[in-house]
């Protein structure tokens, strides 16, 4: 029977550690990379035909020349659709960020002791049973049909994500023994916050921003489906499937469905990452 | 005075096998082998555990934490989880492998054949059901399907874990209990069916010093009345010495050593349980640690796993496995520090 | 009783909350730079026409004189009328929101079987391919814009397979509504006893229903998955199962435990959808509450703004407060002070 180690079965089978981690870090890259060459094609590849200008034929099929055909105005498809990307992820992620910004330092000042961290959380609440999307619709619609007026609405309803994360996170690490032993040792609440608390959080800060992206894209894009936000005349995915709905109907499919795989895409993407952020930093904490 | 008689307290000769089965094995594990299939690697929690308990008998597994104690009982009983897999051996139970066993033929020998008894009461009862919805729905597996047999045999089996007002317990819930109810109500449901065997996983954990007396005097009566054979889980050779018949010392997912308490606890053959036995507090003398940490399961060291924290490990420990050495008592340990006289074949 | 106690102590909260939702909905409306004068008298309007629909809107008045006859008229149960149609906002809310409720109770039925099946398999089958599968079908679900699938569900059941009608609304263009009585379609074809609109209005329900459905089993799927993993690792399940208990029943134990949590997204989902349907609503030219709303927004038809705000906002709180009470009735271990 002590021979049971030397012929174990299951160690030839099942994948070495080594290999988990390259599967793992694969998971983590795949998307970061597709996202990447999705914003350097917007940015420097040169595209078959102009994203904006109407070429002679109006709803062509895909083929070799209009790689996903062209629309009812004739633009191409895939050009507008490339173009697109530089348009809607800067938008979802520059929203994201400012959200992220006042949604932290909101969610540490929420942390401090006394009813006002628990007030602002339950004011959150109320806002947080408001459907968002249609929060967003007015915001923008109110403050004027802008771009910079998306940014600010996508800012806006992200933030009540991250103080809730930041204040219920920040609760747990403020328990845990080195934080206590930070104050023992005389540092104050801003440097104990700063130095102790917000690094330790860094990667569930991190999944939960790649996860805010994601949602902001198939709101900016719900947006801009309903004419709200970016200029028709700009290319965004949103736009480019309400100019295809009415064609969807009678059968061409091209003019919605790419644009509407592009935004699956790249919501995948901010997903996945999300996902394996999350996994990685839960393994690395409970070491 | 010997360390056995300095542990033990008084207590009554263990009843005489009952004659039927007298001698007989109850439960025959060999070679059994757990493996976890975790993101950070392949853990070999048991790697080929062999032990035995007789009919009439109550054996003690005892190890620290982590030592796959455990995952030893939870195994033979079938409840490992994927990631875990039972990938090797055999545990023969009254003639049948219960690690060959499938789904609802296994599902039938527990808590009919087999009783548990769960490490802690509030974990283990289900908070949002009363207690007679629980003790109905063991029975309804077993068979007993009507409400009124069901709450009888209830009041039956809270009545013989000394719980004085059975119906007041049965309708309420696990959280209006104290701890010691808590895990009489347990015990009750573990032996309702009168199983042959019960395994009790570290019965007593996080319960008051008093209330485990109590707990593990009720089990031990209950077990001896019914004739019953038990394996009891500890860490704390204490109450091994007290309650136990036999002992299985387990490290690193292996037994290291196993006989009846009275030659384990008397004359330890390995260095481990040497160890342990210098770890017990006692009155007047300096206690004693065992330092270094259990070795990574995952990279399973080659030789002894015992290595790394043996104060006489030598050359042979680093790469071969020490075989079994079985002294005329039965007495069985695993080290290469082996006396040639005890040695038998 | 005690839940009862409990009940009543959290309905005391309504007010409150409701009173923050009529000013966040006042605020929203008056005191951000929108303005709707401007939209209503068209570009060619002169100054003197501008003033004369600013008084007649009221806009002209300072903010808290105009917060004070709002907060009135409320009292009164006038949400005012539309700056374009001049119905009142009550009766429109009437109209429009049983549509959205058909919508969404039904989509909320088909994303929990959904979402709670896909959950409960990967949870089971932690570890292995269904698992795995069940993760993968739920990124998926989660991924895809829920515009984007009702084009692609119009395009492969309407236009390649011919299952569904035209979406063109909730009944056939041929088709004649039958009397008014809930303004809930299937509950009024019904009523009337007609099968063959009441056929149609199924129908006609099958994709806005299946597009929601889908998108929210998501959510669900993963709020399932989540609370069911640790709750089948338990020590509770695992003594379940030491007994014997069949697998079926252990699946059911580790529910109990997990169904708090699955209720209470339900509930987030159920207020989400109230408005979040819109965009569905607008695709099947549904003519619910959340078309009604986004139409009001795009117009700035202020008054029907704010009763938008105030009803998705009441919803919302007797969802959540119903729900909190069904928590506290099903789990004996809530405390109740």
């Amino acid at each position: 029977m002590t021979e049971t180690l030397a012929a174990d079965p299951t160690t030839v089978t099942a994948p070495t550690a080594k290999k988990r981690r390259g599967r793992r870090r694969l998971r983590l890259w795949v998307p970061v990379g597709v996202l990447t060459a999705m914003l350097a094609a917007a940015y420097f590849a040169p595209l078959p035909h102009d994203p904006t200008e109407p070429l002679a034929d109006t709803l062509a099929a895909p083929d070799g020349d209009y790689w996903m055909g062209t629309d009812k105005f004739g633009i191409d498809v895939f050009s507008r659709l490339v173009a697109s990307a530089g348009v809607d992820i800067p938008l979802a992620v520059s929203g994201m960020s400012i959200s992220l910004v006042i949604g932290v330092l909101l969610g540490l000042a929420a942390l401090h002791r006394g009813p006002w961290g628990e007030r602002l959380v339950r004011a959150l609440d109320v806002f947080q049973a408001f459907p968002l999307l249609i929060l967003a619709v007015a915001l923008v619609a109110l403050m004027g049909n802008k771009i910079e007026n998306v940014v600010i609405a996508i800012a806006i309803i992200n933030v009540p994500r991250f103080v809730r994360l930041v204040r219920s996170e920040g609760l747990t690490i403020r328990e845990s023994r080195y934080v206590e032993a930070a104050h023992a040792i005389g540092a104050t609440g801003r440097r104990v916050m700063f130095r102790h608390v917000l690094p330790n959080m860094t990667g569930i800060i991190l999944a939960q921003a790649s996860l805010a992206v994601a949602h902001s894209i198939v709101v900016i894009a719900s947006l801009s489906f309903l004419g709200i936000g970016i200029n028709a005349a700009d290319p965004s995915w949103g736009a480019m499937i309400q100019t295809g709905a009415q064609n969807i109907t009678t059968g061409q499919w091209w003019v919605a469905v790419f644009p509407g795989l592009a935004i699956f895409l790249t919501v995948l993407c901010f997903n996945a990452i999300s996902d394996q952020l999350q996994d990685s930093f839960g393994r690395a904490r409970q070491r | 005075m010997s360390t056995l008689d300095a542990l033990r307290r008084p207590r009554q000769q263990p009843a005489a096998p009952d004659g039927g089965g007298a001698g007989r094995r109850l439960l025959e594990v060999r070679g059994l082998t757990t493996r976890f299939d975790t993101p950070d690697g392949l853990v070999h929690a048991v790697n080929g555990v062999d032990f035995y308990v007789d009919r009439g008998e109550i054996v003690g597994v005892v190890g620290e934490s982590g030592c796959g104690k455990s995952v030893t009982i939870r195994s033979i009983l079938g409840l490992v989880r994927p990631p875990g897999r039972v990938v090797d051996g055999t545990a023969y139970f009254d003639g049948v492998d219960l690690l060959g066993l499938r789904g609802a033929d296994l599902r039938r020998l527990r808590g009919k054949e087999i009783g548990f008894i769960a490490q802690n009461p509030f974990s283990a009862l289900n908070p949002v059901m009363r207690i007679h919805r629980q003790f109905a729905n063991i029975m309804a597996a077993h068979g007993v399907k009507s409400d009124g047999e069901a709450r009888d045999r209830a009041r039956a089996a809270l009545a013989d874990v000394g719980i004085a007002g059975p119906d007041r317990v049965l309708d309420g819930y696990a959280h209006q209990l104290s701890g010691g109810m808590a895990q009489r109500v347990v015990i009750a449901m573990a032996m309702l069916l009168n199983p042959a065997f019960v395994v009790a996983d570290e019965p007593t954990t996080g319960l008051d010093l008093t209330v485990q007396r109590q707990i593990l005097d009720l089990i031990r009566r209950l077990v001896r009345e019914h004739g019953q054979s038990m394996l009891l889980v500890t860490h704390d050779l204490g109450v091994v010495a007290q309650y136990c018949d036999r002992v299985v010392v387990m490290y690193a997912g292996k037994v290291i050593e196993h006989g009846t308490v009275r030659q384990v606890l008397n004359d330890p053959r390995h260095p481990y349980t040497q160890a342990l036995i210098r770890a017990i507090p006692r009155p007047g003398q300096p206690l004693v640690h065992l330092t270094g940490r259990l070795p990574d399961l995952v990279n399973y060291p080659a030789g002894c796993p015992f290595r790394a924290r043996c104060p006489h490990a030598f050359e042979p420990c680093g790469h071969i496995v020490p075989d079994a050495v079985t002294m005329a008592s039965g007495q069985t340990y695993w080290c290469h520090l082996r006396q040639e006289k005890e040695e038998v074949g | 009783m005690r839940v009862l106690r409990y009940a009543r102590r959290r309905m005391f909260f309504l007010p409150v909350g409701l009173l923050s939702v009529i000013v966040l909905a006042f605020l929203l409306v008056n005191a951000l730079p929108g303005n709707p004068v401007g939209v209503i008298a068209g570009p060619a309007a002169t100054p003197e026409e501008l003033a004369q629909i600013e008084s007649r809107l009221g806009l002209d008045q300072p903010l808290w004189e105009r917060f004070v006859t709002y907060i009135g008229n409320l009292a009164q149960g006038d949400l005012g009328s539309s700056y374009y149609t001049d119905r009142s906002i009550l009766s429109e809310i009437v109209r429009f929101a049983p549509a959205t409720l058909e919508l969404v109770i039904l989509s909320l039925i088909v994303a929990a079987v959904l979402g709670i099946g896909l959950g409960t398999l990967g949870a089971y089958y932690k570890g292995t391919m269904a698992d795995r599968t069940s993760r993968f079908v739920i990124t998926t679900f989660q991924s895809i814009p829920d515009f984007f699938l009702a084009l692609l569900l119009i395009y492969l059941c309407f236009y390649i397979a011919g299952w569904a009608p035209a979406p063109v609304g909730r009944l056939g263009l041929m088709d004649e509504a039958p009397p008014t009585v809930t303004h809930a379609l299937l509950v009024d074809s019904l009523l009337s006893g007609d099968m063959k609109i009441f056929r149609s209005a199924v129908a006609h329900s099958v994709l806005p229903v299946l597009t929601l459905g889908i998108y929210y089993s998501a959510y669900f799927a993963r709020s399932t998955y989540a609370a069911l993993v640790p709750a089948l690792e338990s020590k509770q399940v695992e003594f379940a199962r030491a007994c014997g208990l069949p697998e079926r029943s252990v699946l059911a134990y580790a529910f109990r435990q997990a169904r708090t949590p699955i209720l209470t997204y339900g509930g987030i989902l159920l207020a989400a959808l109230l408005g979040g349907a819109a965009i569905i609503e607008t695709i099947f030219s549904w003519g619910g509450f959340g078309e009604w709303a986004i139409d009001s927004i795009l117009q700035l038809d202020m008054p029907a703004v704010q009763g938008f705000i105030v009803a998705a906002g009441l919803g919302t709180l007797l969802a959540f407060t119903a729900l909190d009470i069904l928590v506290a009735v099903l789990d004996p271990r809530v405390r109740y002070d």
